[in-house]
């Protein structure tokens, strides 16, 4: 639990200087490891003008293992589970892809890169990425209508 | 010609010889530093090209100088007492020019270049000495004659040739800094999955292999004791072939060669496979394309065989890394951090970019007082933070949480290219004699009278003849080195006026006594050190053995002991 220091700075870094379109605060002012952010879907993505809850939790080994960001609204994006979980899969979360000197506002500001331009190839939802390669109108559409009907 | 030398004393890795190089060592510390104190700063700043001379040095020099100008008088013993001694006159305003013009007075012409080569060829000898008790490339690339023919020709002969007298020395020092430039290097680490395998890999020490032509190849295959891979010369390029004591390697497996600037590597046949990134590239038995490769992929030699349950039929996980000799080599971000340790607890008035914060907890790392650990790749943390990290279940093998870069925190101490290390340690030892020397001439007799002129000279007499006989020491200490050089180089030849007369003041090296020097030099290696950091690597290696995951290897790089094989 010596990630205690570390994890309270980069809070007050992000809540100080947040990035572009992310709002960031503790989900439980007395729980330092799960954060609840808040992020506009970027302009010119079909999310733009939504409002997603993205769930964060650091696990206790926080920085040596990467955190888990899960979005609690609803999204149509071929790189976040379909489900109540809404769990994304972000490449540099792979257990072996995380370095400990990634810091959060990285993580969340990739993530904000990956409603903006879903990776397909990356997908944990297959049908989605199918549909966002091959008939983007309708993704579009669909994403959209569920970023109305979800996200605002 | 140094190789050649070398090799001779290998098989016999006893005590007279190795301890006499570690002599060499010490002394070559020793007068690394304490010459530089006189040398002019032109020398230090011409050798480390990017160290530019601080405003402290600066001040340092010119005190020196005003110091002398006032009183001739002084001088005038100061002199005699140059010119009385034995070697040269000119020796204690020396730059290493005029050292290498004096000792062409006493040894034929192409010694000279060899005088101002020495710490050159030290420094190769001394790598070479840490590999001692393996027996040399050369002997057993001319006993093997199953050994790869093609390549290692034109290497052996341009090794060969002595070098120092068809190559002047500025030229040659130039060469070596900038080999690993040049040179395609590339390592194997050993690789374990642990995120989707249970099962480890064939463990194996890093292997490292630096191309001595761009033409060559690296061939990996199954290590046999038959085939007799011969130990390449680490402080050399090779293009030895890399053995793997797996039966699910095949004898000749896959190959790894360097085109247009890009490592690439080929399946040659192999029965069980090679993968790369998991991707099988040929058929078992097909020659398979070239895949080019970069830092970090992870090629695997064959499939587990019977589950993997003994060594032997382990398949192979290599981590290559390649294209990182530019962070071997000094640049902008290392320095930086060299800065900020030599700093540390001084002041905080330099901006070390980039390397001021621990990458684990965020936390500054510039406070004096706190336990740092510094990888090869010169990224910092605190030792608390990074320990995690370093005592994981790869030790030795360290991944630098920041780029990646992976260490073998075993390896052996590599002092090869240290020249500017050493350069620098000079550099900052000589400032640290300056001072002192400074320090000695000015309290007593020029703080309190403010008009030096009549009555300096009693003050020098206090001060200066120490400094002179320290000039004279190491004017002798100068000549001695190269002279030992080449009595060494030449068996101990005629030519060499005083070759007994050496160890005498090798011992006069040890005790030579700098007017308060002893105590400021924090960042001087003592000379205990450096033999005891040299005295202690191949203890080292056995204490590996009691490592059940790290085989001895005594014959090769990647040749393990019987013990697997046996069963």
């Amino acid at each position: 639990m010596g990630s205690q220091k570390r994890i309270a700075k980069e809070l007050t870094e992000l809540v100080e200087s947040p990035p572009a379109g992310i709002t960031v605060k503790l989900a439980d002012e007395a729980n330092l490891y799960e954060w609840k952010v808040l992020m506009d879907g970027p302009e010119g993505s079909p999310y733009h003008k939504g409002k997603f809850q993205i769930k964060l939790v650091l696990p206790n080994e926080y920085p040596f293992k990467p955190p888990t960001v899960s979005f609690a609204t609803k999204i149509y994006h071929p790189n976040v589970t379909n489900d109540d979980k809404g769990s994304m899969c972000l490449g540099m979360l792979r257990p072996d892809e995380w370095k400990p000197s990634s810091k959060i506002g990285a993580v969340l500001e990739f993530a904000r890169q990956l409603l903006s331009e879903p990776m397909p190839d990356d997908a944990i939802e297959g049908r989605i990425a199918e549909q966002y390669k091959n008939d983007r109108k309708h993704f579009d559409e669909v994403a959209r209508d569920w970023t109305r009907k979800h996200a605002s | 010609m140094e190789t050649a030398t070398a090799s001779t004393s290998f098989p016999d890795s006893s005590s007279p010889r190795s301890s006499r190089l570690r002599r060499f060592s010490q002394l070559r510390a020793y007068t690394q530093n304490i010459s530089s104190g006189h040398r002019s700063r032109n020398s230090i700043s011409s050798r480390v090209p990017w160290l530019s001379p601080s405003p402290g040095t600066d001040s340092t020099v010119t005190q020196v100088g005003n110091s002398t100008a006032p009183c001739p008088e002084s001088d005038q013993p100061a002199l005699s007492r140059y010119t009385s001694a034995p070697p040269s006159s000119s020796y204690g305003l020396s730059i290493d020019q005029a050292s290498s013009t004096d000792s062409s007075h006493s040894t034929p012409p192409n010694e000279s270049h060899q005088s101002s080569r020495t710490s050159n060829v030290m420094a190769r000898l001394r790598s070479a000495s840490a590999v001692q008790g393996r027996p040399p490339r050369n002997l057993g690339q001319t006993t093997t004659s199953d050994a790869p023919t093609s390549s290692p020709e034109p290497f052996a002969a341009t090794n060969e040739t002595p070098e120092p007298i068809d190559t002047p020395p500025n030229d040659a020092q130039e060469g070596d800094s900038n080999q690993p430039k040049q040179k395609a290097t590339i390592r194997f680490f050993p690789y374990q999955d642990s995120y989707q395998s249970s099962r480890p890999s064939l463990p194996f020490v890093p292997v490292t292999r630096t191309l001595p032509s761009e033409s060559c190849v690296v061939r990996v295959g199954r290590y046999s004791e038959r085939d007799g891979i011969p130990i390449p010369n680490p402080a050399e390029p090779s293009d030895a072939p890399v053995g793997f004591k797996s039966k699910v390697v095949s004898r000749k497996h896959c190959e790894f060669m360097f085109i247009n600037g890009q490592w690439h590597v080929k399946d040659v046949g192999s029965s069980s496979g090679t993968f790369l990134n998991h991707m099988r590239l040929s058929q078992p038995n097909m020659v398979s394309r070239l895949y080019s490769i970069k830092d970090g992929d992870i090629v695997q030699l064959g499939i587990d065989f019977r589950g993997g349950e003994e060594m032997i039929f382990r398949c192979v996980r290599i981590r290559i890394e390649c294209n990182r000799s530019w962070q071997q080599q000094p640049n902008e971000f290392n320095k930086n951090t060299e800065n900020l340790i030599q700093n540390l607890g001084k002041g905080d008035n330099v901006d070390y970019a980039g390397c001021r914060e621990c990458s684990i907890c965020l936390g500054s790392v510039l406070r004096p007082y706190q336990c740092l650990f510094m990888a090869a790749c010169a990224h910092v943390w605190h030792y608390k933070c990074i320990s995690r990290l370093l005592h994981s279940p790869d030790y030795p093998m360290f991944q630098c949480p920041n780029c990646r870069a992976f260490t073998d925190l075993s390896a052996e101490v590599d002092d090869s290219n240290d020249q500017d290390v050493e350069a620098k340690r000079a550099a900052s030892a000589s400032a640290n004699v300056q001072e002192a020397a400074r320090s000695e001439t000015r309290t007593p007799a020029d703080v309190p009278v403010p008009n030096n002129d009549g009555q300096q000279p009693p003050a020098q007499e206090t001060s200066r003849p120490e400094e002179i006989e320290l000039v004279t020491d190491v004017e002798n200490l100068h000549l001695q080195e190269g002279q030992l050089l080449s009595a060494d180089t030449e068996s101990r030849s005629s030519n060499s006026p005083a070759p007994d007369s050496s160890s005498n003041d090798l011992a006069r090296s040890a005790t030579i006594n700098i007017p308060g020097f002893q105590p400021t030099q924090p960042l001087n290696v003592p000379p205990g050190r450096s033999s005891h950091l040299r005295a202690d690597t191949p203890v080292r290696s056995e204490t590996s053995d009691d490592n059940p995951l790290t085989p001895r290897n005594d014959s090769g790089p990647l040749a393990f002991d019987g013990r697997a094989t046996m069963q």
